[in-house]
């Protein structure tokens, strides 16, 4: 059948134009796009010794490709913009990114408002992972960077594995099962990391601090690690994005319009992790991103997930980037922690978006 | 001509035996009833053709290919369904909801098109839901519901579609509503047509045909003056009830009495004031 073929009914009406509202979110893309590069070079000027604007973005411009600009700057600034400033900055921004879209994917997946990135145990495997570095007294830097983002990783991949093959029954994957198996060894791997922290005597700051998240740390090795994995789990995650409105209906309805929801399911899951996993295991675990970016995205733009994942994607880089100018700034030369930031001005503004859409439905 | 076939169909949960070795054919531009008592196996026999739940052992064809064979779109270009509850993602708005009948027809990174939105606008304006389209489906009601799930079901542009109790919680003038929509919609495009009802007389004056299920096996099937007896009604539904001829179309007609399940008690007792 195709319906081109059939009596068009009495009451035909012409289409009306749908584009406006598709329009506006494109046009939101590109916005904000433009405004991530102009966050970063504002990120990247602000800091404890003055840099004047201009010299940083000229800095900034003269790395470029094609661009034919001489900084014209003395080394040690050069260096505190390209080897201090700029590895934070963009790590933050992946951090971000990776942070709100892993916690779209998971809400989508799970159909359920509250998920985040950490539901089914990726932050207490990474958490475990580190903390279990801390204390083992290994002295490894075999990459530019020591054994704790390596077993911060690991944790919480295996974490994820074992909570997969918990959950999983014969050859589906349901969804309640799995958010049941993650919290429960969440709280497992939680308690011994509590138990660990309180055992580890002067190693506990250390670990609090990693625990809450900081990019005081943050070089380019770490970024080329970071890097490949973020982008590689974006692109997937992104590809997805119509199966994952579809999937909203319910599994069997999904099933019904052809997608494969297993293994959609699956590929979703594996790329959420594994860009959560990168994200965590070299700044620890950062939370209220993962849960904040998506709703606020949502409650702008709407539900569909082939916008609502770009957005976040890009609110998430934008809203970590400018949360740890804050953390660094504010109270210099002390460093807040970057997880007490993203709740302290996160939540205000979450809160004041819910208020004013407060008649609308948004999930 | 696409055709549906099953053959010596066995479905089970877990140990239990839900349909044996079930059998019957549906040809394009037959609208065929499913009816039967609560737990017979109808909504599973959709589920099962729909290749939402496996097969013990059998095989269902659609067109010469065993659906469970076939990519899953393939299959929903060809087959459309209607379920019984339908959970809308309250968000989104009636025009996306339907627009998303066009996934099987678009590539993993393909965007709908502007034949994809005219497909999607003509299936909302044959079942009367073009003035909805920009409104939030959390804000419907059931009976609008239940015309954008069909319309998204016709987006699919499919050659069959399965219908599983289209007109559960709805009010007489919505399920006639529904009803005629889906017989027009079969007449006038020779599709092929199953659909599980509960209400005999609706499928009795909707339906070519009727297979009436019971304990997961055909009982009986044909017309529905073959199908609807009080032979059948009793042997199935275990309550003795009055088959009548409709007025108007003389087709059968079933009319309940209180007080003959084997729950009743004899009128006096009631009355006497237990309560």
């Amino acid at each position: 059948m195709t319906l081109n073929q059939l009596k068009p009914s009495s009451m035909v009406q012409s289409m009306p134009i749908h584009f406006p509202r598709w329009r506006r979110r494109i046009y939101s893309i590109i916005g904000l796009l433009i405004a991530l590069i102009g966050v970063v070079a504002v990120a990247t000027a602000i800091g404890s010794v003055h840099i004047p604007f201009l010299t940083t973005f000229r800095s900034l411009l003269s790395q470029l490709p094609l661009v034919d600009i001489t900084s014209g700057l003395s080394s040690t600034t050069e260096t505190i913009i390209m080897e201090i400033r700029l590895p934070r900055v963009i790590l933050a921004g992946l951090v971000g990114a990776a942070l709100a879209l892993a916690g779209a994917a998971y809400q989508g997946l799970f159909r359920n408002p509250l998920a985040d990135p950490y539901l089914i145990g990726v932050a207490q495997g990474a958490s475990l992972g580190a903390v279990v570095g801390f204390i083992l007294p290994i002295n490894w830097h075999g990459m530019g960077f020591g054994i704790i983002p390596i077993l911060a990783f690991a944790g919480a991949i295996i974490s994820v594995a074992i909570v997969y093959s918990l959950a999983r029954v014969g050859k589906t994957l349901p969804v309640t099962t799995l958010i049941l198996a993650g919290v429960a060894l969440g709280a497992l791997w939680g308690s011994i990391v509590s138990y660990l922290i309180i055992t580890s005597g002067e190693k506990m700051h250390g670990i609090l601090f990693w625990l809450m998240g900081s990019f005081a740390l943050s070089q380019w090795s770490e970024v080329k690690v970071v890097l490949p994995y973020i982008v590689v789990g974006v692109a997937v995650i992104l590809i997805y994005s119509r199966s994952l409105n579809i999937m909203q209906l319910n599994e069997e309805q999904a099933q019904q319009l052809g997608v494969n929801v297993e293994k959609v399911k699956l590929i979703l899951l594996a790329a959420a992790t594994l860009i959560t996993a990168a994200a965590v295991s070299f700044v620890g675990t950062i939370g209220f991103v993962g849960i904040l970016v998506p709703h606020a995205v949502r409650l702008v733009w709407g539900p569909d997930y082939r916008f609502l994942l770009p957005l976040s994607v890009l609110s998430g880089a934008i809203f970590l980037i400018l949360a740890d100018l804050v953390a660094r700034t504010a109270l210099a030369p002390t460093e807040i922690p970057i997880g007490v930031i993203t709740a302290v001005c996160g939540a205000p503004f979450f809160l004041y978006l819910l208020r004013r859409k407060k008649r609308v439905v948004f999930f | 001509m696409i055709k549906l076939e099953l053959q010596s169909v066995d479905i089970a949960y877990g140990h239990n035996m839900v349909v044996k070795d079930l059998n019957f054919e549906v040809m394009p531009g037959e609208m065929v009833g499913l009816i039967g008592p609560n737990g017979s196996g109808k909504s599973t026999i959709i589920k099962a053709i729909s290749r939402v739940i496996t097969l013990c052992s059998g095989k269902i064809m659609l067109d010469g290919k065993d659906v469970f064979k076939m990519p899953r779109g393939d299959l929903a270009r060809s087959l459309g369904v209607v379920p019984q509850m339908s959970i809308l993602p309250s968000a989104f708005t009636a025009f996306e909801v339907v627009l998303m009948g066009r996934n099987p027809h678009l590539g993993l990174l393909q965007y709908e098109g502007e034949r994809d939105f005219t497909i999607t606008w003509r299936a909302m304006e044959m079942t009367a839901t073009h003035s909805l389209a920009q409104r939030k489906v959390g804000e419907l009601s059931g009976g609008e519901i239940q015309r954008i799930v069909i319309a998204r079901v016709l987006t699919q542009e499919p050659k069959s579609i399965l219908l599983d109790e289209p007109t559960a919680n709805l009010d007489i003038r919505h399920q006639v509503d529904i009803l005629d929509l889906i017989k027009n919609l079969c007449l006038e495009n020779n599709l092929m047509v199953v659909i599980a009802l509960h209400d005999l007389n609706l499928a009795a004056q909707y339906c070519d045909r009727l297979i009436l299920i019971n304990n997961g096996q055909v009982h009986a099937q044909g017309t529905p003056e073959e199908v609807i007896t009080s032979q059948n009604m009793k042997e199935v539904y275990g309550a003795d009830s009055c088959v009548y001829a409709h007025p108007v179309n003389g087709l059968p007609a079933v009319l309940v009495k209180a007080g003959n399940s084997h729950h009743a008690k004899p009128r006096s007792m009631i009355q006497g004031g237990i309560v």
